[in-house]
């Protein structure tokens, strides 16, 4: 009781503080998203900083495309939308960047299983993404439930 | 305390009141508005997943016939590229075949699983399988598509399903359905880079780099085996051994 009655009276970051997070995060992601984009376009595909072949063959797997156009473009507007919503103030800003970190974090989580069980190799570069994704969505998700409705 | 001070104060508190029963309401509302959104979020979420999942689709491999007992037979044993078995292996069986021979189809179910189990599966031996294109051209897209398999860790799956498969020689069933049928069956995971692989230049000059090999060693008909290990002389032709025993034997006296 005493445990619970804590967690209740625990007092969440300022809204400042995880709209600051949530900056930095997304400007970390739109550049990880870009390398990503950049290496694919040149025909070839990112580098495993820690070595193996797990980078390209994620790149060379039919699921790094989506209606023929890559992954990491995608992520690239979706960091960009995650950054605008971090910037701007207020119920609107707070929904849409919730809205579009769950659709990223979901896809994310495909991509990691897809990467675990289908094409059975990793890829650091989306690993660090799908990482910036979930604590975006944290970020996010506490946001909304505890300063939507409220003043900006 | 003055009435009219009095008044003033429960009047302020009454507009205090209200305003939060105003926020309260207010926040009530767009929590209702953002469980809608999170609900079409994960719709969006649902239809990229679908989408995605659509781009990998092709033939139906439900009415296949032998999937389990290819999984089951080749379980366990290491795969790169066409060559089955340990790598380290002393002696290489090389198998030159068509996938549409019939003949072929009969080696694949009653001489090559013996050899896999008493011999490459124990290390002592690897099979390496090599097209040899004789029936008609539609056995240049099938060992390419074999190959492109193999690429993705499945190429002996995608021979072994294809023999149990087999349709009447000649009679055009080899088309790029049955062929995707036939890979997903195997477990070709990535169908696109599957596509992309056996339709590459350099998945079919080994179709014919292995064809043209075959025909150096003197072989005409398939399958015709060759052995390489430590007691041949480079590799050895062996021609088409009668029976699971005669090939063993082979493999022995090779390694």
């Amino acid at each position: 009781m005493a445990a619970s009655n804590s967690v209740a009276a625990m007092k969440p970051p300022t809204e400042g503080t995880l709209r600051g997070i949530a900056t930095f995060l997304a400007t970390f992601g739109i550049g990880v998203a870009t390398y990503i984009a950049i290496a694919d376009s040149g025909g070839g595909s990112p580098v495993c900083l820690a070595g193996g072949h797990g980078c390209q063959t994620v790149a060379e797997s039919s699921y790094s495309h989506l209606l023929g156009i890559n992954i990491a473009v995608f992520g690239i507007a979706g960091y960009v939308l995650l950054l605008a919503c971090a910037l701007r103030r207020g119920d609107a800003a707070r929904m849409v960047g919730f809205a579009m970190a769950l659709v990223g974090f979901g896809y994310s989580l495909y991509l990691t299983y897809l990467e675990v069980f289908t094409i059975e190799a990793i890829c650091q570069w989306c690993v660090a993404s799908a990482v910036l994704m979930t604590l975006l969505f944290a970020t996010n998700s506490l946001r909304m439930l505890a300063y939507v409705g409220t003043e900006p | 305390m003055s009435g009219r001070q009095d008044r003033e104060a429960r009047r302020e508190e009454r507009l205090r009141e209200d305003e939060q029963a105003g926020a309260s309401e207010r926040r009530q509302q767009m929590i209702k508005i953002a469980s809608a959104v999170a609900f079409l979020a994960v719709a969006a979420v649902v239809v990229l997943i679908v989408i995605s999942q659509n781009q990998s689709s092709g033939g139906d491999s439900s009415d296949l016939e032998g999937i389990s007992e290819v999984k089951q037979e080749l379980s366990g044993i290491p795969q790169n590229g066409m060559v089955l078995g340990d790598p380290k292996a002393k002696v290489t069986v090389l198998e030159f075949a068509d996938l549409q021979c019939p003949v072929c189809k009969g080696y694949s179910e009653e001489v090559i699983p013996q050899v896999i189990e008493n011999q490459v599966r124990g290390g002592e031996a690897k099979l390496s399988f090599r097209n040899f294109t004789i029936i008609d051209e539609q056995s240049i897209p099938a060992g390419a598509a074999a190959i492109a398999a193999g690429k993705q860790g499945r190429g002996w799956n995608f021979v072994e399903l294809f023999f149990r498969n087999q349709g009447l020689e000649r009679s055009g069933y080899v088309t790029d359905e049955f062929l995707t049928a036939i890979a997903k069956g195997a477990g070709v995971t990535d169908i696109a880079r599957w596509n992309r692989d056996r339709g590459s230049k350099a998945v079919l000059s080994e179709v014919s780099a292995s064809t043209a090999e075959a025909e150096k060693l003197g072989f005409t008909g398939t399958p015709s085996f060759a052995l390489d290990g430590p007691a041949t002389d480079g590799t050895a032709a062996m021609g088409t051994p009668d029976s699971a025993a005669v090939l063993e034997e082979g493999i022995e006296a090779a390694g």
